[in-house]
């Protein structure tokens, strides 16, 4: 291993055992947790159910000599649809508060311009912090992988096969990018203002329009939406007079997918969607077709913490080693 | 003593331009909710009329309109979701800075300097929140009063403007739950950044957690204002759905609900024990802050916390 390395590597460490030290980091993973089990455990329990059903159909088919048996219509992926959910909203907090407390800290312990003041350029400062965050991050995210996985496992007694595996890691893999941008969003806010507290208020705040504000509107513009049970269903429409219906009202459509489009936490949960059968459309395909459906959301969900990683790098470049403020 | 107190954290507020910015953001989410739900109406409308031409052509009847069933003010219920989310992050950021404010400058120390009874501290700083929250209730009825005429050409019903200062009346009560949390977080905490973020946390399962296990309600359905019902039949929510009537931004759409005539009715007592909840938690959060600040050190206070 090179010096070069060694030290990114260092710095990447201090990242990780600074942040697991966070009582505040803590108590929020504990929420994301608890919520995550939560809303396995209640998929789960009816899934079971529907399994036992199934099995019960399979055993008659087989006993009775049947050649074709039809494949189970369970979709246990799904049930991690509000794992995705929190990890959308709640995981883009702790994402934030990792950016802001990386931050914070170094100001609040005065070790900035100590860590300055060693050899460290500052390519390397920023892919250590990174690298620590990603480490932080892909922690957290496991564990609630774990959860829901094993959740769905034991309680709704439906193991994942291979082909799901892999479809759920590309989904996690989003998770953890999706998180990494929100925590450049918070560091970049704290260093650019002189009292750290309100550039956690500033990082709050773009996530509210980001993971709040828009996918709210979009979603309840969505006609469907409008009615419980959904419009369409409420006028005895199929969802081929839908289609033919929504010609007459492009314009309105337009400016509402525009207006989620916005969002990357929007494009961030459509992927995850699509990875987890959440969308029954999307289910019974193999991954190339449904990637080829997904990619421009997998790639809003690259681009944009791109974009925010590379302002963290240049603002740690310029970013002044004497402390500004302790809060 | 309580009045000087209060008007100085207006006047504080108001330097600090917080007291801009919160109107500013309560005002324009009350905006937002007028045209989303003009254009929603609007457009579900011409849905409807493209249905029956639909239907029609195939010789089959369509269905009443279901918009037709709708409340004059459903126009607004967006607004429940917006003072949940919006609101009570504004209202936390108010409660917070009331007292964070006199912690980090040493505001603190000097007041305590004079004759000034802690009690009324406390009430002074939740007057000039109740006042700022107050006039920003204020505001958005008058934006909601000026949506409705301008989408209905006249204007609301007397009963309508009842249910509408019913409903900011509620609202104001709902966000001063927040301030307050806001205020009792910054008095715990050693460090106001911590503090925000622990209040945050509060909000998180206020608004997400705690109607997802008393109800099944996953994040998302938090955001529209629409929902459809969710089973609730297993063992898990039999031991949960005791914690309903406390899951308080629950009850507090569900009240706002009927106070605005988009939910199902339900009889006036019944709507009173849904509100019943948020203002015990109002009580315990004030009793609690006037606690905290009789015990807290403000001596200790200093730029850097």
């Amino acid at each position: 291993m090179t010096s070069h390395t060694q030290r990114i590597f260092t710095l990447a460490h201090h990242e990780y055992r600074s942040a697991v030290r966070s009582r505040t980091l803590i108590t929020l993973l504990a929420i994301l947790v608890v919520s995550t089990l939560a809303s396995v455990y209640i998929g789960s329990v009816a899934h079971r159910s529907q399994v036992t059903d199934y099995q019960a159909y399979r055993d008659a088919a087989v006993a009775s000599g049947l050649q074709k048996i039809a494949p189970s219509p369970l979709a246990p992926l799904s049930l991690l649809r509000g794992a995705f959910e929190y990890l959308q909203i709640i995981g883009a907090i702790i994402a934030i508060t990792l950016g802001y407390l990386s931050v914070s800290r170094e100001r609040a312990n005065r070790t900035m311009a100590l860590i300055r003041c060693r050899p460290v350029t500052a390519g390397e400062f920023t892919a250590g912090n990174l690298l620590g965050a990603a480490a932080i991050i892909a922690t957290l995210v496991g564990a609630t992988a774990i959860v829901g996985v094993v959740g769905i496992g034991l309680i709704g007694n439906d193991w994942i096969s291979g082909g799901e595996a892999v479809r759920l890691l590309l989904a996690y893999v989003a998770s953890i990018v999706y998180m990494l941008g929100f925590y450049a969003l918070g560091a970049i806010t704290t260093s650019k203002t002189k009292v750290a507290a309100n550039g956690l208020i500033l990082a709050l705040a773009v996530w509210l329009v980001l993971v709040m504000v828009t996918p709210q509107i979009g979603d309840t513009l969505d006609m469907d939406n409008q009615v419980p049970g959904g419009l369409f269903k409420a006028l005895n429409l199929s969802r081929a007079d839908e289609t033919t219906l929504l010609t007459h009202f492009d314009a309105y459509e337009t400016i509402r997918t525009r207006i989620e489009w916005v969002s990357v936490a929007q494009h961030y949960q459509r992927f995850a969607f699509g990875m987890a059968d959440v969308k029954e459309r999307y289910r019974h395909h193999n991954l190339g077709w449904l990637f080829a459906r997904v990619w421009t959301d997998f790639a809003f969900v690259l681009i944009v913490p791109g974009a925010l990683i590379a302002g963290l790098k240049r603002i740690f470049r310029t970013q002044p080693t004497i402390p500004q403020g302790a809060n | 003593m309580i009045a000087t107190i209060a008007s100085h954290q207006l006047l504080s507020l108001r330097r600090q331009r917080v007291f801009a910015v919160s109107m500013g953001v309560l005002v324009a989410v009350t905006v937002m909710a007028g045209i989303l739900g003009w254009s929603s109406h609007r457009t579900i409308i011409g849905v409807y009329d493209e249905a029956v031409k639909l239907l029609a052509t195939r010789g089959e009847t369509a269905p009443p309109n279901p918009f037709l069933l709708k409340p004059t003010l459903s126009m607004l219920s967006n607004m429940v979701i917006y003072i949940t989310l919006i609101g009570a992050l504004v209202a936390i950021v108010i409660g917070h800075l009331s007292v964070g404010e006199d912690k980090a400058t040493g505001i603190g120390r000097l007041i305590f300097s004079r004759e000034v009874s802690r009690t009324d501290y406390v009430v002074g700083k939740l007057t000039s929140s109740a006042i700022v929250l107050a006039i920003g209730m204020v505001a958005s009825a008058l934006v909601s009063v000026s949506a409705l005429l301008i989408v209905n050409k006249s204007m609301p019903s007397g009963g309508d403007l009842i249910r509408l200062i019913g409903f900011y009346g509620l609202s104001w009560l709902y966000l001063m739950v927040f301030a307050l949390i806001g205020m009792v977080t910054v008095l715990l905490s050693h460090r106001r950044s911590l503090a925000l973020l622990s209040a945050l946390g509060v909000w998180l399962v206020v608004t997400f957690a705690l109607p997802q296990f008393t109800s099944g309600l996953r994040p998302s359905t938090a955001l529209n204002p629409i929902i459809d019902p969710v089973s609730t039949s297993q063992t898990f929510f039999k031991v949960t759905a005791n914690a309903r009537p406390y899951s308080v931004a629950e009850q507090f759409k569900a009240a706002a609900g009927r106070v605005l005539q988009t939910a199902t009715a339900e009889s006036g007592g019944a709507t009173i024990v849904r509100i019943l909840p948020i203002v015990g938690l109002f009580v315990l959060l004030t009793l609690a802050a006037i606690r905290l600040v009789h015990r807290h050190d403000f001596s200790r206070s200093n730029l850097g916390d």
